[in-house]
């Protein structure tokens, strides 16, 4: 559900999924043998740097209200500044001393609540007795992620991500998030597949077979670290190793997980959490490979039910599909739900091309603890893409590159796309690809959004909200409303406010 | 130092052994009770129970109509932690809150005195019940502190233990209207309860006649 940069790409590989089965037919080949690891091994990942250089935003300005505490400052009087003296200085501002804190050496001076404590403070401050005086201003531990590129992640500031992680920094490795995608790049080695050719379209040039090649495979740098993945499952080829042949499912497992504060490349939302990458979508590659299975409802289904049973707590599907409804899918959320587990679904990237109903996303409003997820840009706006609708619950940053260019996307690692898809261009210039050169890229699409509010629920899990439909409840009630008053089609309920959702309620306020 | 203390407090003692019942007597006194608070859902989701522990203290003046006049002080402090709540089910969050509620109440009523050594007592009052309301991790603006006004309705009895000592029961019921669950992200919103007032009972010693 993402839409890449270019948007055309995205379409050719759309038909071309569907034109794989005539081509089959057309250049008929022996049958090769399955896809077989060749080796456990590979060259260490290639970061190829970020894809497309634009400017990174100004820094963080302070969410909160007032930034000092009302009816008293801080007073250091000079020494030898009789009490007498201190104290006549003190009534000019109606102000008294209380009692000396402990490891301190100035005097907290109590003023009236209704006084301004900056004016009161000058005031004192031109005293020649006085050193100084000032406000009592708040202080907040600041979780600033020091990966070089998060000031180019617009997305966590545009939801007070900095100060959700100063209450919750990202999450434990107890809770897993499962991303059911196109595969996660969460390991090395060679794999060895076997190629057939193939059009793109149907009148379309033809896309000679490479036979037999070895593919190279690395885990994604700024993805991976120990124990970082757990229950791999591939089920487009019924195998444990769920290679990402696309770039999707890494880019979206990314902004649900990435490693944080490492000094490397970006960051992610739940950053601490175990990530578990199950392979429910066959991507371009996986076609030309000949996959067993493609991204079909019972595919899909079963990636659900594997999730759950195998520890998952919080599911993403940045997936979906227009059609007929998925009553198949449904039972499968229904079930993850009844397990525990918190589902996250992309809401579709359809409006500007009938804005039909998103099946996978369609029963959200009906299962408390699936949440549909809609998209908005850097101006918290819907992106022009994201599909409006009654089941649309809630938003979260999905990207509008045409609010600010490409930077106007959500940007995580992911595959060199130049490397990957190189079927785009023409056949003589068609190669194998690999999946080990990775850049940093700019994405948009509700497939982008999704995993802003599934890693705001492993969050959410984590500080002690365990029911699925009370991590639903808590991000609709804590949700920043746009668009008109109350819940509507375009926003949902509003913009996701991870930090609200974790500070929770306080007995009064 | 200690001799000088001594004299003093025989000097005082002796002024005010001289004084006759049909003056006005000041006493001082300090209590311990229990508070149950009215918006008790909101209470024991956020600190756990409903019911915490008072200390206060303050001053009377007995007049010789039989009428008094006391001004007290107490307080209420508890920690608990924010919270979610959905479908009455309470989810802790971890995040420590800590309530304070600090009454400055003006209390007038008639004493029973008879001459017995049981004095009961009534009455009833307005106060100014100071809340405050502070967590780990919160915002400019997101901490709570302000007044309330409210009223309260007391009985009691008092023991004359000594000559200079007595102490007194006392159950005090009081209603400080419209002071919870003014902002949405409140338990107390979400419990529909907004009166800060509660039952309190408390024992105390009084110094003086």
């Amino acid at each position: 559900m993402s839409l890449a940069v270019p948007r055309a790409r995205r379409a050719a590989c759309s038909v071309a999924a569907v034109w794989l089965a005539w081509s089959a037919t057309q250049h008929a080949q022996l049958e090769p043998p399955p896809a077989m690891l060749v080796s456990e091994t590979a060259p260490p990942g290639i970061d190829r740097g970020l894809r497309a250089s634009d400017p990174p935003r100004a820094p963080r300005t302070d969410l909160s209200g007032e930034p000092f505490l009302r009816g008293s400052v801080i007073v250091r009087f000079r020494p030898g500044t009789s009490p007498n003296a201190q104290r006549a200085i003190l009534a000019q501002v109606a102000g008294t001393a209380e009692r000396p804190p402990s490891y301190a050496n100035f005097d907290i001076v109590a003023i009236d609540e209704d006084v301004d404590p900056e004016t009161a403070a000058a005031r004192l401050d031109a005293q020649p007795d006085v050193e100084y005086a000032q406000a009592r201003y708040r202080v907040y531990p600041r979780f600033v992620p020091n990966d070089p590129m998060y000031p180019r992640q617009w997305n966590y500031p545009a939801i007070d991500m900095e100060r959700a992680w100063d209450i919750n920094p990202g999450a434990t490795p107890a809770i897993t998030v499962a991303v059911l995608d196109t595969g996660v790049a969460f390991r090395s080695g060679m794999m060895r597949y076997h190629t057939r050719a193939f059009r793109l379209l149907p009148n379309g040039p033809v896309f000679p077979s490479l036979g037999a090649i070895d593919v190279p495979f690395a885990a994604a740098p700024d993805l991976t670290g120990a124990g970082r993945f757990v229950a791999p499952r591939d089920f487009i080829w019924e195998t444990t190793t769920p290679f990402d042949l696309d770039g999707h499912g890494t880019h979206v497992a990314g902004t649900v997980g990435q490693l944080t504060n490492n000094g490397v490349g970006v960051a992610g939302m739940a950053f601490n959490v175990r990530i578990m990458p199950v392979k429910v979508i066959a991507s371009m590659w996986d076609l030309i490979f000949r996959s067993p299975q493609q991204g079909t409802d019972d595919v899909v289904a079963r990636g659900i039910r594997y999730a759950v049973d195998s520890g998952a707590k919080v599911l993403n599907l940045s997936i979906g599909r227009l059609g007929p409804p998925a009553p198949a899918l449904r039972d499968a959320i229904a079930y993850a739900v009844s397990r525990g587990a918190f589902v996250a679904v992309a809401a579709g990237n359809d409006f500007e091309t009938g804005n039909r109903v998103e099946r996978l996303a369609e029963f959200a409003p009906q299962i408390q603890g699936m949440v549909a997820v809609g998209a908005v840009g850097r101006d918290r706006q819907r992106a022009f893409y994201s599909n409006t609708g009654a089941y649309v619950e809630i938003v979260a940053p999905g990207g509008n590159t045409r609010v600010g260019g490409t930077s106007g996307g959500i940007l995580q690692q992911t595959f060199d796309f130049n490397l990957v898809e190189t079927y785009l261009g023409d056949p003589a210039g068609f190669g194998p690809p690999r999946f080990d050169a990775f850049t940093f890229d700019y994405l948009q699409g509700t497939s982008m959004a999704s995993p802003h509010v599934a890693g705001a629920a492993a969050l959410l899990m984590q500080q002690g909200i365990t029911a699925p439909a009370a991590i639903e409840a808590a991000m609709k009630r804590s949700a920043t409303d746009l668009g008109p008053p109350g819940r509507d089609n375009e926003y949902g309920e509003g913009l996701i406010n991870p930090r609200a959702s974790l500070r929770g309620l306080g007995l009064t306020r | 130092m200690r001799t000088a203390c001594i004299a003093a407090m025989c000097l005082l003692s002796s002024a005010v052994a001289q004084a006759q019942p049909t003056q006005i007597r000041v006493r001082g006194f300090a209590d311990i009770g229990s508070t149950t608070f009215n918006a008790g859902e909101s209470f024991a989701a956020v600190l756990g129970r409903d019911v915490g522990a008072v200390f206060g203290g303050g001053g009377d003046a007995v007049f010789p109509q039989r009428v008094f006049v006391s001004v007290r002080a107490s307080r209420f402090r508890r920690t608990g932690e924010r919270v979610f709540l959905f479908e009455r089910e309470r989810f802790g969050l971890g995040i420590p809150t800590t309530v304070t509620v600090t009454p400055l109440e003006l209390t007038g009523g008639y004493r029973f005195d008879y001459g017995w050594r049981v004095v009961p007592y009534a009455g009833g009052g307005i106060g100014s019940h100071h809340y405050t309301e502070t967590s780990q991790f919160a915002g400019g603006g997101e901490d709570v502190a302000r007044p309330f006004l409210g009223y309260h309705l007391m009985v009691g009895y008092e023991i004359r233990i000594a000559r200079w000592i007595g102490t007194a029961a006392e159950a005090q019921w009081a209603t400080v209207p419209d002071a919870l669950g003014a902002d949405a992200n409140s338990a107390a919103r979400e419990f529909d309860e907004s009166n800060l007032g509660g039952t309190t009972v408390r024992v105390k010693l009084i110094i003086g006649r």
